[in-house]
């Protein structure tokens, strides 16, 4: 085993020569986006690009009655799933994401095409890459990947993709990029979607997180779960572009997307990322794209017991604040694709 | 107890002021007298039924739903806990007596022609939502000849959420409809009396009582109900077996603990009517195992008792969200359907409840009987050796489109809901 011996002398030459980013709990938590950003060799992009947006305002990918359905899944996930008065976040954050799922699926009847599409749960994911002389890793499960039979079509156009060339990636000097990265031996530098190869949906979609944990120090908060979206929806990218493209580091003719949505049953984080080389060891030439749409609330709260004082409600039970948008947001990114 | 004391002298003085009235409007009346009436505490049988009567008025007089069941579950006696999925032997016999349920081989005639559908496109989703669990997705541990639990489940998941997915041009009530994932559903009823043999109430006679703590895969709700198989006086010519053991014997247990009534949402969602739930037989129940301990009479039985408990469970606690309870029965029948199966083998069962009127005061000249009708389980494929399938069986999974296709006639179908 050729490869292995190669890896463990990287990892023991010094520490951080081969850092790993893993998903699962008690992993560093302390990653912002820049650093991600910096990892993956990625512009980052302020809310969802045109093409999501025109998707998201067209009236005709709208549901029927869509106000009134969003907020019975909004009830049936924080008031009416149990008998319990208070559901903790455990139970209600999944049942949010399923109902607004089970929402978007039946947009079926109107999109034919969106029966080509199939959700893994518990898929594991690993994807390796050289950054700046250092090995790389992302492994590890997260939730749900919405995976179709046809890619999306790039979401940026060519011109859009060579102005990146000029762009220089932010660097946080003196402060080493894989500071807080997990080190390991890593004995084979392997590339894994998680499906076989002749899986047939096999382009990535979305993904779908939910940082379900009931303690507020075992979730993620919103801007970490950015940089872990970010992380596994280039892992993702790249894993998939290895089997196109082959292990050699190149610009991708067709660039690949993922769109990944993660959410703590209140607030949305939306996020499409675009995968437009692997050539990543150095920082120049063209870089991949990434819009983030951050921190878009579902509800404001959800008042489960009315506050009263002085014998006055002072606050109803029920939800307050509600946004329209953010379901559509939702929706736009489900659509996506299929439209 | 303070509750009932407290209606009792409402109720006191409510008559009284009725009966000024009237004596003063009557001719030459005299003074009045409240009317003698047992006591509300004593130790006697009067005393019992005049509390009861208490109770009785006290529901019927509650404002909402929800007081009306937080009442009925108001008191905590000692109660058999049903387990829907139950090692027991001859549990489908026992269940149905605890249910009044009539159980009838076969499915109930479709009341609609089957609709021309595109069989091959729905195989070949199935077929991938298979093959998806079972070969494509690379699993961290490895398995051969058993599978694990949580593949059936996945798999189950899988197939259900794209099936029902797909089939909404064709029904458009999925469309409306609520997708419950490992849902709590309970149910808490009274049937039948025994006596009280230790304790300080020993030698009084109590009812027995049964609660019933199910936990389906998946559940689907709909706003609107689905239409009766059958009239709701009509009678069926099976009987309901007669236990002639107390339920201890089955083997079952008592425990005390809160009553519960619960279809999978709390009272306000408006999708209070059952679709179609689905069960997955654990492991320790499966067809290997059973065979290995010398029960294959036995496979049957276990789908059967899942299908007959959950059903009761479910379709009742539906009828309570309606108001209903063993005093006051229902006016309309309730129907559910469920797919009981354990990965491979599916069990189809429909399930009509005629009566609510359980107990033993209730029950007495009570015809109507709740009627369950339930298919022996078919394999669904025979075996997955790796990414082919082997003997695909269409006839089952027309079954499930069926199921899934079933609509109350006033549903339009002429149009697909979303695209309105």
């Amino acid at each position: 085993r050729g490869g292995s011996r190669r890896a463990l002398r990287r990892a023991r030459c010094g520490p951080g020569r081969c850092g790993r980013w893993c998903g699962g709990p008690g992993r560093p938590r302390s990653c912002r986006v820049k650093q991600a950003l910096w990892l993956t060799k990625t512009k980052l992009m302020k809310g969802l690009p045109p093409k999501v947006l025109s998707i998201m305002d067209d009236l005709a990918n709208q549901l029927e009655n869509q106000d009134e359905r969003v907020r019975n899944a909004i009830f049936h996930a924080c008031f009416w799933a149990t008998t319990e008065v208070v559901p903790r976040r455990k139970t209600y954050c999944p049942i949010l994401v399923e109902d607004l799922l089970h929402l978007c699926r039946t947009m079926t009847s109107k999109f034919p095409s969106l029966s080509k599409r199939m959700l893994g749960r518990n898929y594991s994911l690993t994807a390796t890459w050289e950054r700046e002389s250092v090995l790389l890793q992302v492994h590890g499960l997260n939730g749900m990947l919405l995976n179709a039979m046809n890619p999306i079509q790039p979401v940026a156009s060519k011109d859009e993709i060579l102005a990146t060339e000029n762009y220089t990636l932010e660097t946080f000097y003196p402060i080493s990029p894989t500071i807080d990265l997990q080190d390991v031996n890593v004995y084979e530098e392997k590339n894994d979607t998680g499906f076989r190869e002749d899986y047939p949906y096999p382009h990535p979609h979305t993904l779908y997180f939910m940082e379900s944990n009931n303690l507020r120090s075992y979730r993620f908060r919103p801007e970490p779960l950015q940089a872990k979206m970010l992380m596994f929806a280039f892992g993702n990218a790249l894993a998939k572009a290895r089997i196109l493209y082959g292990d050699e580091p190149r610009v991708l003719e067709q660039p690949i997307v993922v769109q990944s949505i993660g959410t703590d049953g209140r607030v949305f984080q939306f996020m499409v990322f675009q995968l437009n080389t692997t050539e990543l060891a150095s920082n120049d030439g063209v870089k991949n794209l990434v819009w983030i749409d951050s921190d878009q609330l579902m509800y404001e709260y959800a008042q489960r017991i009315p506050s009263i004082r002085k014998k006055v409600v002072t606050v109803p039970a029920g939800i307050h604040g509600y946004d329209p948008d953010t379901f559509k947001k939702f929706l736009a990114l489900y659509l996506h694709g299929a439209v | 107890m303070a509750g009932l004391r407290r209606k009792w002298s409402e109720l006191c003085r409510q008559l009284q002021a009725k009966s000024a009235t009237t004596v003063k409007a009557g001719p030459g009346a005299g003074p009045w007298y409240p009317p003698v009436v047992a006591s509300l505490t004593a130790k006697s049988k009067a005393a019992q039924r005049r509390r009861q009567e208490l109770f009785h008025q006290l529901l019927e007089e509650a404002g909402s739903i929800e007081k009306k069941l937080q009442l009925y579950e108001q008191r905590q006696r000692r109660k058999f806990v049903v387990y829907p999925q139950t090692f027991a032997l001859r549990a489908d016999r026992s269940y149905q007596s605890f249910t009044k349920t009539a159980f009838v081989p076969g499915l109930p005639p479709a009341s609609r022609a089957p609709v021309d559908l595109d069989l091959g496109a729905l195989r070949s989703l199935a077929c991938d939502a298979l093959l998806q669990e079972y070969f494509y997705l690379r699993r961290p541990f490895a398995w051969s000849l058993n599978p694990p639990q949580p593949l059936h489940e996945a798999f189950l998941t899988q197939l259900l959420t794209s099936l029902s997915g797909q089939l909404v041009a064709r029904n458009p009530l999925l469309a409306a409809s609520t997708l419950d994932f490992q849902p709590q559903v309970n149910f808490y009823w009274m049937r039948g009396e025994e006596v009280v043999r230790h304790g300080h109430r020993s030698g009084r006679v109590d009812p027995v009582r049964f609660q019933i703590d199910d936990k389906p895969l998946l559940q689907i709700r709909v706003p609107k109900q689905l239409p009766k198989f059958v009239p709701l006086d009509d009678l069926v010519a099976e009987e309901i077996p007669v236990i002639n053991h107390t339920p201890d014997k089955l083997p079952m247990f008592k425990r005390q603990y809160e009553n519960k009534v619960f279809i999978g949402s709390k009272v306000a969602d408006p999708c209070r009517y059952g679709h179609t739930q689905f069960h997955l037989i654990p492991e320790r129940l499966k067809r290997k195992k059973l065979i290995q301990k010398n029960l294959a009479h036995h496979i049957e039985v276990v789908y059967r008792a899942n299908g007959i408990a959950s059903l009761f469970a479910w379709t009742a606690a539906q009828a309570m969200y309606q108001g209903f309870w063993s005093e006051a029965d229902v006016t309309h029948p309730f129907v559910s359907q469920a797919v009981v199966t354990d990965g491979q083998y599916f069990a189809f069962f429909c399930y009509q409840l005629n009566t609510l009127a359980l107990t033993v005061e209730a029950d007495k000249n009570n015809p109507r009987k709740n009627i369950c009708w339930g298919t022996d389980s078919k394999p669904l494929y025979e075996a997955v050796e790796e990414n082919n399938i082997k003997g695909f069986n269409d006839e089952v999974l027309l079954q499930l489109i069926q199921f899934l296709l079933n609509r109350p006639e006033d549903v339009q179908t002429d149009r697909p809901l979303a695209s309105a």
